[in-house]
């Protein structure tokens, strides 16, 4: 198969660098996962585990998500449409209310792909968290469907070793629903994150944002719309790059108001850390404004560590390496502190820390 | 415990210290006063190693070792506090977090177990209380959104956490009302006020020379310590101003 990929002509690609792909692309997984134990947070609730996009039956307990075909409706996307059909799917009828789900996708080597569909029905509540980890490139493609007044937390963390990860969202929020999606990019593999958010309700909520973490020569690119086509939405778009060694961290964010869309409230915080000056962090907040009374606040700043605050650190004793990881940890902690559930919080604050150990100390 | 023999500095590649001698022995309380732009908070931040503050000629002992040698969380492990004339605000580290991770940094550095949150903040609770300092804010990001005497008490509760062997107070005593300021006098004096400590005040006024009293006052005037002396020279220079002293400009 050949793999037809966006070229960096192309504006919305032009921070991404897919040049790893073909050869992923023809290459085969090795088959042998690392262990995954450590993945699993410690929260109650079905488990699924997806080996080279394979699902394990034997290590999983799906609870409500059907394993087979999905619609990701990514069909308009140039990586999303690779993932295909194939897939799970979670649906919930109204009211229904699932405990987190929680999903682990481990690669070995090679290209996996795999789609997903989310359809929660008036008043359901579903979080769905979802851990990446391994080698290869994984491409993912989510389809979210929220009708009136359904709530969906997602929040996803991607720490492979190697490789590249993508994932492409879109969804459709109905009257009074909420999504929110955070994502961690904490490893050592390049990430491209996508989503597409509609607000097609009145009264509808979204929000997307996350914190991505490079270093040696990783990029990562997080392109997010999010789509206001009715009134009196609200929407948050928070991220937090970080950049260290030769890495470059991308964050694209847009809001869309569709003329009808009055009192429209969205905001959009881009925050960019430079660890050396050998990085690059590149953030463009965009905003598209048709109706006349809205309220879109936005912020792009690029910074690096304040010296006077590791110098005050420093003279109560903190060595540079921990007092800039404090700082660091700082930096990203408004990005994860909007994840609900503690326990998944916790776990993501851990990952980040994690990656701050191994970059910083 | 600390000899600064004939210190000259820099910053900006503008000479500020021009030779400074001064010894500091346990059990000592000293004074610094002296004009604005004078080179106070430079001999502070030079002892404490500040990046951008360059030692051009001179030594400083510290216990007998290289004070200048040291980075500047050694300084502090060896028992060196910078009290600091404007406390820089950290947003999303909380107070407790910044002051455990520091006291453990310490006792780490020094050979010591770190202290249990538990234990940690037991000790955190008594000194905020000591120093008059809401429990509340032990908990809120260090120094963001606090009044400016929030933050001296603030530096106060530090030291009195990390039980420090010289403290050096670029001028604490700013800011404050006259509870505060007594609240803060009560602090040095509890938590160094002993023999086997030191503290080396900066201040402009003799209100805090009034609950703490110095066993010398030296006067600083352009890089120089122009004259020294006992607790009276702050009364006098109170009453005179510091024109008409040797070596200050009029
Ligand atoms: N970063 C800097 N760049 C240039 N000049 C500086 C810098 N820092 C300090 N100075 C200069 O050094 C001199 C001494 O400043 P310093 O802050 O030590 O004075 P001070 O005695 O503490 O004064 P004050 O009583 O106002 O606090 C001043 O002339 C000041 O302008
Ligand atoms: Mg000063």
């Amino acid at each position: 198969m050949t793999l037809a990929l966006p070229s960096a002509r192309d504006e919305a690609w032009r921070w991404s660098d897919l040049g790893a792909l073909p050869a992923l692309a023809d290459a085969q997984p090795s088959g042998q996962p690392r262990a995954i134990d450590d993945l699993w947070i410690d929260t109650p609730g079905p488990r699924l585990l997806f080996v080279d996009g394979a699902y394990d039956t034997t290590r999983s307990n799906p609870g409500p998500v059907r394993i087979g075909s999905a619609n990701p409706d990514a069909s308009k996307h140039a990586l999303g449409r690779l993932a295909g059909t194939t897939g799970w799917s979670l649906t919930l009828g109204r009211d229904a209310a699932s405990e987190t789900i929680q999903i682990v996708h481990v690669a070995t080597g090679g290209a996996n792909h795999l789609a997903a569909e989310i359809v929660l029905d008036e008043d359901a509540t579903a979080s769905i968290v979802e851990s990446f980890a391994g080698e290869g490139w994984t491409n993912r493609a989510a389809s979210i469907r929220l009708a009136r007044s359904a709530r969906l937390m997602v929040a996803r963390r991607f720490v492979q070793d190697a490789g590249f990860q993508s994932h492409a969202d879109t969804a459709e929020i109905g009257q009074g629903a909420s999504l929110a999606t955070t994502s961690l990019v904490a490893g050592a593999a390049d990430s491209r994150l996508d989503g597409h958010l509609s607000i097609s309700g009145i009264e509808a909520y979204a929000e997307a944002g996350g914190a991505l973490l490079g270093r040696a020569r990783q990029r990562h690119d997080a392109q997010f719309v999010v789509r206001h086509a009715a009134a009196n939405g609200q929407s948050r778009q928070i991220w937090r790059a970080v950049a260290d060694e030769q890495a470059i961290a991308s964050a694209a964010a847009r809001v869309e108001v569709a003329r009808h869309a009055q009192k429209t409230d969205g905001e959009q915080s881009l925050r960019g850390l430079l660890l050396t000056r050998t990085a690059a962090i590149n953030l463009k907040p965009e905003l598209e404004i048709f109706a006349d009374d809205v309220k879109c606040g936005h912020g792009a700043t690029v910074g690096e560590l304040d010296r006077q605050a590791l110098f005050y650190l420093a003279s109560r004793g903190i060595a540079p390496l921990p007092a800039r990881a404090m700082l660091t940890r700082a930096f990203v902690a408004d990005a994860v502190a909007r994840i609900g559930s503690e326990a998944v919080r916790e776990a993501f604050a851990d990952t980040a820390d994690d990656w701050l150990r191994g970059t910083i100390a | 415990m600390l000899n600064i023999q004939n210190l000259h500095a820099e910053t900006a590649g503008k000479a500020i210290l021009k030779g400074i001698t001064l010894a500091i022995n346990p059990g000592e309380i000293h004074a610094i006063m002296g004009p604005n732009g004078a080179g106070k908070s430079t001999l502070a931040y030079t002892l404490g190693g500040r990046p951008g503050y360059a030692v051009t000629e001179g030594l400083a002992t510290f216990d007998g070792a290289d004070l200048l040698a040291m980075e500047p969380h050694e300084r502090a492990a060896a028992g060196l506090f910078l009290g600091f004339q404007y406390p820089v605000e950290i947003p999303g580290v909380s107070n407790l977090q910044f002051l455990r991770e520091a006291l453990n940094a310490q006792r780490k550095q020094r050979g010591e177990e770190p202290l249990s949150g538990a234990e940690f903040i037991k000790i955190a609770r008594a000194e905020a209380t000591s120093l008059g300092l809401d429990h509340e804010m032990l908990k809120r990001p260090v120094n963001v959104g606090f009044s400016g005497g929030e933050k001296k008490r603030n530096e106060m509760v530090q030291m009195g956490i990390i039980a420090p062997k010289l403290a050096i107070l670029d001028e604490t005593d700013s800011g404050l009302d006259i509870d505060a300021l007594k609240a803060v006098g009560h602090g040095i004096n509890t938590i160094m006020r002993k023999p086997d400590k030191a503290v080396l005040l900066i201040t402009h006024y003799q209100r805090l020379l009034d609950y703490v009293k110095p066993d010398f006052v030296h006067v600083l005037a352009d890089g120089r310590i122009v004259r020294s002396g006992g607790p009276e020279l702050a009364h006098e220079l109170e009453r005179e101003g510091y024109v008409g002293i040797d070596g200050v400009a009029a």
